[in-house]
């Protein structure tokens, strides 16, 4: 569907992907219903991109990205990591597909085995997917560290004897020690502090840029992701309301739940800051094992109409690369070529949309 | 030709028929249970049952009983009596004489002075001897020469069958026991857990609280007994599970004291196995009744005293009826099966002491009514009987037990059908038997209207057992409670007749005496109201053979005789 | 961890005190009287003759010293002269037995082997079927397995051992006939023969204490298994393209082994302790059944050693499973 970008080749294809949890009650656990984590999520990666995923906490953000990796087993829909349907694999071709697949998670603590040594963490990949010798096990290893900018004299420590953006930067050299073309990064900053944030961010952006790795940054850190970030997916009880391109998205948010989401964000300029108007949605997130009819948003959005409770709105391109699931852009789309002429989303919003600045 | 030859193959047939199975060792090995398990081998030092039994398969007594309570000689030529010299004319000395050429397992001969050891060794003040009531009374014990013992008493002895005579008071080896007397008799572990003795086998490994481990006594008199080579004694656990051991798993020959309820015995006796075996003794479980009133309304120091006779239980009419309405032989079904036996006696054994009296045996609810009329209690408007305004209520106490209890809530109801309010108690064995003199609840001290438990005496003499109910035995508050009449009965005339049985020393006017008085306290006054004779129950193995069952001795008494059934 | 162990070790001995004069203090205050037994017949002069033999005559301060002693110094001795062959015991007073008038250490040394054989190796296959069924369960959690391995453990932890001890007799020694129902303390192995009877005598005791074992460690490592399978590093793992054996069998299960080894660490103890229930109904005639006997028959010095031994077990075994920790897991440091 990115036939209109020929230049940049798709690594990462997702189609459809479901992740539902059963939940179970009663005294055989019977079945009584499904959380629906990611429901019918559609997106691709390009080659050497970063795909920013956003949305607040329970938005099944992080549910997709392991799904991704299939790290759960999928309810439907398909993943293509580089042709390959990974949805699909038994459990033996997928763990031949590992070494190109890996991921940053989002607690160094908790995602170190506690009982190996920092050596031992990043050398287990290799035992398990090469043949190298000790030594060159460790001079592996030792590049590795360097890599992240870790000393050597690590090696033999255990995980909680370093900081937490020391131990992110174990986890980053062990998702790198077996030379992946993608890598899911959940939250990787999320438990640090933030002068260490800065720079687990950089060491990303440099190690990508030397070894032309693909992204997918998963945060809720709107900042962060705007800076690292090609292009941003939103992501809302399940399913992506929005994903375009970083600038696009951020200089112009169409779905009123990126609009609210954006208006949250501060405003480095003091000048502009004093000018934003925040969004504030009121009422709870609605429970993923029983989403609304109609459109997810429909119970919280402040440009809700009729429909909105009625029928789901699909995703469509709205503009090339942009992609908005929501009925206030379906008669544009469907009446008028012009939409696409149309100088910048946000005046198009304003003349449509009389009650984006009733939000406030 | 033909006749001696007939002859010579009888007598052949004599001599090797028993020799068949009468060859020492022969019979391999014999396993008996002891559920309560054996903590010493030498029976001065402990008065349990488990250890005595035990030791008497090793060490022996001069005499013994067999099992009609009759003396026999063990290690004795014969039994010394009046008629044959060995007991004084004036009842005070009495000469034993030991076989010729016995020798202990370890080859030394057996000597006089062993035995005079022994007494001494039981006697020393320092030792605690756990039998010193075998030894009591003895000016003297004396070796006449290397066979010859006297005992010399310092008051006539009717019965002076008592030092070295029964499992509880065998002869030590003195070689084997010098350093052991006094204080330091304790301090022998050794010898104390393998003595040297007599008897058919000797001890080869003995572990405390455990197990017993014996081989036949290569020195044993009879050359060819025991049968078996090897004999354990294994401790540990219950009644029920040593029974099962023998009935149902066939694990064990023997097991002592197999006292389970009778449904379970004939459940076990299916397993077709082995067989309870059961011998009656003197023990028996009775209803005594308070002659004195226990009322809680008379002040301390009076109350349950001679000074206020009890107000219905004094007429015996009452104490008669309530004999009468009980059924024994449903209180023997209920609770003892096989192992008890209704009677009417105080003193049901031995049978040369054993009254005939079997007046109560037959229920008589009716007779019962009637002979509660007659005394002038009158069925009321609610079935409980009243007399000058007073109602016949009673309180009936016992020790816990589940017996017991079956026991009490059966005659309950069969005194409430004769209009009698019954009201139960039962106490905790170890307050009610505790004699604490600051306790309400001790059978001596009787705080209650009608009382049952079981009680038997020592050996075959019932001397010192009918001497308890004597005037001068109540216990009463002077006493600090202690006494063995706790009925508080009194009778002049009783009285007489304990003197006169202490004085009297021929056999048949002794056992005379001793019905005389124990139709006294039962039938005549029914101040005592046998209920069941309990006996002894142990299990067999089929396989085991000469087993008897002896109640007045070790059940283990004639375990030489003991066989494998082929 | 060495400054650490001494340390703890340091403060084991005064603690080791208290408790043994607690000991002492509680028998001393219980009900009961040695000579409970003695016939009424033995006058009471003879009677006090006997307590002053058992040492009862003194003051209980006096006893309780001399037991210290007895226990600290004179059986230590007695330990050395039976190994090397030397007499520095010679004429010293040890702790008697009131009941068998036995050194209570001769007879615990006695009875230590059918303790260890029956109660330890219940031990050693409950824990053995324990951490299986355990990790098993928790993987698969909620499937059929897991179910009954739930129901079993219920069933283990509920049902007394009298009961199905009893159960286990009535079956397979009085209606099968495979196992005896009485355990033969003197029976020694020699051959093949002899050690399957002793196999034979050994399996019900052990069937009913190991399914005791194994229904509580078995929880334990489930728990500890599902608690660590959520973890991120599990993640990790998989993300790394490990096997599921890798994962659950290194990564996980070394992590949940660590609260599991305290727990049976801490377990070792009973086992000395014996099974005093167990060794009644099958006869093993261990240190429980001695404990309980000796209990019966008030026999102060043998229920004093046995558990003043059962408490420096236990506190050894605490100080072990402290230092076990410490050694497993890389993140505790005892400096």
């Amino acid at each position: 569907m990115l036939d209109h970008t020929p230049t940049q080749k798709t690594l990462v294809e997702v189609d459809g992907l479901k992740m539902y949890f059963p939940i179970t009650a009663g005294l055989f656990r019977g079945k009584v219903g499904d959380v629906k984590a990611v429901d019918g999520v559609s997106f691709s990666i390009f080659e050497g991109e970063t795909l920013g995923l956003v949305g607040e906490s329970g938005c099944g953000k992080s549910t997709c990205g392991r799904a991704l990796l299939r790290l759960y087993d999928v309810t439907a829909g398909s993943i293509r990591i580089g042709g390959v349907d990974i949805a699909k694999l038994s459990p033996d071709a997928l763990r031949r597909m590992r070494p190109t697949m890996q991921m940053v998670f989002q607690d160094p603590q908790a995602s170190l085995n506690p009982r190996m040594t920092v050596a031992g963490i990043i050398g287990e990949p290799l035992d398990e997917h090469t043949s190298l010798g000790r030594a060159e096990k460790l001079a592996r290893i030792y590049e590795l560290m360097d890599a992240v900018g870790l000393s050597r004299d690590f090696a033999n420590r255990y995980p909680h004897a370093f900081s937490g953006g020391q131990r992110q930067r174990i986890g980053i050299a062990r998702a790198l020690a077996l030379n992946p073309k993608f890598i899911v990064c959940d939250e990787p900053i999320a438990a640090l502090d933030v002068s260490i944030q800065a720079q687990v961010v950089n060491l990303l952006e440099e190690l990508q840029d030397r070894l032309g790795l693909t992204y997918l940054f998963i945060s809720h850190d709107l900042s962060m992701v705007r800076h690292i970030a090609d292009r941003v997916a939103v992501m809302y009880l399940g399913q992506i309301v929005e994903l375009a391109s970083r600038e696009a998205l951020y200089g112009s948010p169409k779905h009123p739940y990126t609009q609210a989401l954006l208006s949250a964000v501060p405003e480095p300029n003091p000048e502009h800051e004093a000018n934003r108007r925040r969004i504030i949605l009121t009422g709870d997130v609605p429970s993923p094992a029983n989403p609304p009819q109609g459109c997810n948003f429909c119970t919280r959005c402040p440009k809700v109409m009729d429909i909105c409770r009625k029928v789901e709105p699909v995703s469509r391109e709205i503009e090339p690369g942009r992609f908005v699931a929501c009925h206030l852009y379906e008669t544009t789309t469907t009446a008028e070529p012009t939409a696409a002429t149309e100088a910048s989303g946000k005046t198009r919003l304003s003349t449509n949309n009389p009650t984006t600045q009733q939000g406030v | 030709m033909k006749l001696k030859t007939a002859l010579l193959g009888a007598a052949a047939s004599l001599v090797f028929a028993p020799a068949a199975y009468a060859e020492r060792g022969s019979d391999g090995e014999v396993k008996i249970i002891y559920w309560q398990a054996v903590s010493t081998l030498n029976p001065y030092l402990s008065s349990g049952t488990k250890d005595v039994e035990t030791a008497s398969l090793v060490i022996e007594p001069l005499a013994g009983f067999d099992e009609n309570g009759v003396v026999i000689p063990r290690l004795v030529t014969e039994i010394p009596t009046v008629e044959n010299g060995g007991v004084s004319a004036d009842l005070t000395s009495i000469t034993w004489k030991l076989k010729p050429g016995l020798v202990w397992s370890d080859g030394t001969p057996v000597t006089a002075h062993d035995a005079v050891f022994t007494a001494n060794y039981c006697m020393d003040p320092a030792g605690g001897c756990a039998q010193l009531a075998r030894y009591e009374g003895i000016k003297s014990v004396e070796a006449l020469d290397d066979l010859t013992v006297k005992i010399t008493y310092n008051e006539p002895r009717p019965n002076p069958y008592t030092a070295f005579v029964g499992a509880t008071s065998p002869i030590l080896q003195a070689a084997q026991f010098a350093n052991c007397t006094g204080a330091a008799a304790s301090s022998c572990t050794a010898e104390n857990f393998a003595p040297i003795g007599t008897g058919p086998f000797r001890v080869t490994d003995f572990r405390t609280n455990d197990v017993v481990q014996m081989e036949a006594n290569p020195n044993y008199r009879d050359p060819a007994k025991p049968a078996f080579a090897k004999l354990t004694v294994k401790g540990g656990g219950e009644a029920a599970a040593a029974a099962r051991a023998v009935m149902e798993t066939g694990e064990f020959d023997y097991a002592w004291n197999t006292q389970i309820s009778p449904e379970v015995q004939s459940q076990m006796a299916a397993g077709g196995k082995g067989e309870f075996i059961y011998a009656f003794g003197t023990l028996v479980e009775r209803i005594e009744m308070n002659m004195t009133d226990p009322s809680p309304s008379l002040p301390e120091g009076e109350r349950a005293t001679v000074a206020h006779p009890h107000p219905i239980l004094s007429d015996i009419r009452v104490r008669k009826a309530l004999s009468m309405a009980i059924d024994r032989d449903v209180l023997v079904e209920v609770g003892y099966g096989n192992a008890g036996r209704a009677t009417c006696n105080l003193v049901p054994a031995p049978a040369m002491f054993a009254s005939d009296n079997t007046d109560c045996l037959v229920q008589d609810v009716e007779g019962a009514k009637a002979l509660l009329e007659e005394a002038g209690w009158k069925v009321g408007p609610d079935g409980i009987r009243v007399k000058d305004g007073a109602r016949l209520k009673l309180l009936y106490q016992t020790s816990v037990n589940a017996v017991r209890q079956d026991f009490q809530s059966i005659i309950k109801q069969w005194w409430n059908d004769i209009g009698v309010e019954v009201e139960l108690k039962a106490i905790d064995a170890g307050v009610y038997f505790g004699g604490d003199a600051g306790s309400p609840d001790t059978f001596q001290k009787f705080y209650a209207d009608v009382e049952m438990y079981a009680n038997n005496f020592d050996g075959t003499d019932p001397e010192p057992y009918l001497a308890q109910y004597t005037c001068d035995k109540a216990p009463s508050p002077a006493t600090q409670w202690q006494g063995e009449n706790v009925n508080r009965f009194c009778d002049p005339a009783y009285d007489a007749l304990v003197v006169e049985l202490g004085r009297t020393g021929e056999m048949g006017k002794r056992a005379e005496l001793a019905k005389r008085m124990n139709e006294m306290l039962t039938k005549d006054s029914y101040t005592v109201v046998p209920l069941v004779d309990r006996g002894r129950l142990s299990a067999r193995s089929l396989s085991l053979g000469g087993v008897v069952l002896n109640t007045w001795d070790s059940e283990l008494w004639n375990v030489s005789d003991w066989y494998r059934v082929k | 961890m060495f400054t650490f162990a001494l340390r703890r070790f340091l403060i084991a001995i005064p603690t080791l005190l208290i408790i043994s004069l607690a000991i002492f203090l509680l028998l001393e205050a219980a009900p009961g009287d040695p000579l409970g037994d003695v016939p009424l017949t033995v006058p009471p002069d003879v009677k006090e003759k006997m307590r002053a033999a058992l040492g009862l005559d003194s003051a209980w301060y006096v006893r309780y010293l001399l037991w210290l002693k007895q226990f600290f110094w004179v059986e230590p001795l007695n330990l050395v002269d039976y190994i090397f062959g030397t007499d520095y015991a010679q004429g010293m007073q040890r702790v008697i037995s009131f009941q068998s008038r036995q050194p209570v250490m001769q007879i615990i040394a006695q009875r230590v082997p059918q303790t260890l054989t029956v109660v330890g190796m219940s031990y050693l296959i409950g824990v053995s079927i324990a951490l299986p069924i355990g990790i098993y369960s928790a993987y698969r959690q909620y499937s059929w397995f897991d179910q009954i391995g739930t129901l079993v453990s219920m069933i283990g932890f509920s049902v007394p051992t009298f009961f199905s001890g009893v159960v286990l007799i009535i079956v397979f020694a009085v209606k099968l006939q495979w196992f005896p129902s009485i355990y033969d303390t003197t029976h020694q192995v020699t051959d093949w023969a002899s050690f399957m009877k002793q196999v034979r005598q050994m399996a019900m005791p052990v069937m009913v204490l190991s399914l005791y074992n194994a229904a509580q460690i078995s929880r334990f490592m489930r728990s500890s298994m599902l608690d660590n399978l959520n973890q991120d590093y599990v993640r990790t793992a998989r993300a790394k393209g490990l096997t599921e054996k890798v994962v659950v069998l290194v990564h996980v299960l070394r992590n949940s082994l660590i609260p599991v080894v305290t727990v049976i660490a801490l377990g070792v103890p009973t086992i000395f302790g014996g099974a005093i229930i167990t060794e009644q109904v099958f006869k093993v005639n261990g240190l429980g059944q001695q404990l309980i006997t000796s209990i019966h028959s008030n026999d102060m010095p043998m229920v004093m050693t046995l558990t003043f031994i059962f408490a420096i077990l236990i506190v050894t075994f605490n100080l072990i499973a402290d230092l076990l920790y410490g050694i497993l897991d890389p993140r505790i440091r005892y400096d």
